[in-house]
């Protein structure tokens, strides 16, 4: 849930990134942390929660402020979900309150099914926080553009982007940063907005 | 409505500030903070040098939200509060409303009891002020339109 704090002149939104196990939520927000701009303070530690071998176990979590917009200052708090199956629980909990979601697919052929099944578990999840995907705004991001079992970007708009309204989608390869900023501000973009009219999610380019 | 939190203003802060400042004296603690169970940081009071107060908001919040969860799994109904004890500081995090959390940080050398018993009342009277913000004209004391958000740039920069 978005906290607006009049006192404080501060708007605090969270988005989640959502995917399969292994897509690149993490190397997302690894990149955004090693690569964004920001005045001294605007950025806080990257934290982890992850397994011995690095898989995450509860989320990680970037928080990060934008630029102050009209005296208003933005903070963001982006957090990822541990994508293996067995952590579905800690998944809902981490979608709690969430602002908005950036769905990372893997673009291999092989992981299709993954990609699928996830999407169909966020919507689960986020109908178990009493949300769903028409009210609040989200992304996708295609990522692994760059290996050779890349499906088309058209194939994976059939299969995750062909609901009545469509949402903006962006290639990426995370581990150069390509396509990362773009998911970010694109998101961002589309939650402000959102934030500011109450309403249907509004998406601009 | 995207909040579930009431958009709070500047007499909502005070208030929360000054029952924590309260808070504070009755029990001597280092610091206290005011959380969403989304893991945002309203308000706190007290050291806040010492804390990254952001990041501890966040996982505050998980611990807790895990906790729950795991109370409920072992049919366990009536679940408030979780307590850490640590060497140098300890923490404890109880339940405000449906949406909030109150969090404590003290010196391990004081009594957690007072902290138990102090967190209640003040928890009451921060869960009287939202509930008073909720009551209120969503959109009173300043017009959210005039941001104008979708117009900005991009909001983050890559750095080359």
């Amino acid at each position: 849930m978005a906290i607006l704090n009049a006192a404080t002149k501060e708007v605090q939104l969270k988005i989640v990134y959502y995917g399969p196990a292994l897509c690149g939520k993490t190397t997302n927000l690894v990149q955004i942390h090693k690569r964004v701009q920001t005045a001294p303070g605007n950025k806080g530690r990257l934290v982890s929660l992850a397994t011995n071998s690095d898989r995450t176990l509860f989320f990680d979590f970037l928080p990060i402020e934008a630029k102050t917009i009209k005296g208003f200052k933005t903070k963001f708090q982006l957090y990822t979900v541990p994508g293996q199956v067995i952590y579905n629980a800690t998944r809902q909990l981490v979608l709690r309150g969430v602002d908005g979601v950036v769905f990372v697919a893997d673009s291999q052929y092989s992981k299709m099914a993954e990609n699928v099944e996830s999407f169909q578990n966020l919507e689960e999840n986020l109908r178990h926080v009493k949300l769903n995907l028409t009210e609040i705004p989200y992304v996708l991001q295609y990522n692994k553009r760059d290996l050779e079992g890349a499906a088309p970007v058209e194939y994976l708009e059939f299969l995750l982007n062909s609901r009545e309204v469509q949402v903006p989608s962006f290639s990426a390869t995370a581990h150069d940063c390509t396509g990362v900023f773009e998911t970010l501000n694109a998101i961002s973009r589309a939650l402000l907005t959102k934030f500011i009219n109450q309403g249907t999610p509004q998406y601009t380019s | 409505m995207i909040t579930t939190l009431p958009p709070l203003n500047e007499a909502d802060i005070n208030e929360m500030d000054e029952a924590l400042g309260e808070f504070l004296k009755q029990t001597d603690a280092t610091t206290a903070l005011i959380i969403d169970k989304g893991g945002f940081m309203i308000t706190h009071k007290g050291d806040a040098r010492r804390f990254d107060l952001t990041t501890i908001a966040a996982l505050a919040s998980g611990a807790y939200m895990a906790n729950e969860t795991i109370a409920n799994l072992v049919h366990e109904s009536k679940f408030n509060s979780v307590y850490q004890q640590g060497e140098n500081y300890s923490m404890f995090v109880n339940c405000i409303d449906e949406y909030c959390l109150l969090v404590v940080i003290f010196a391990s050398k004081l009594s957690v009891g007072a902290v138990k018993y102090f967190a209640a009342p003040t928890g009451e009277k921060i869960a009287e002020q939202l509930r008073l913000a909720q009551e209120r004209d969503p959109d009173s004391g300043f017009d959210l339109s005039a941001l104008n958000f979708a117009d900005s740039e991009s909001l983050f920069r890559k750095r080359v």
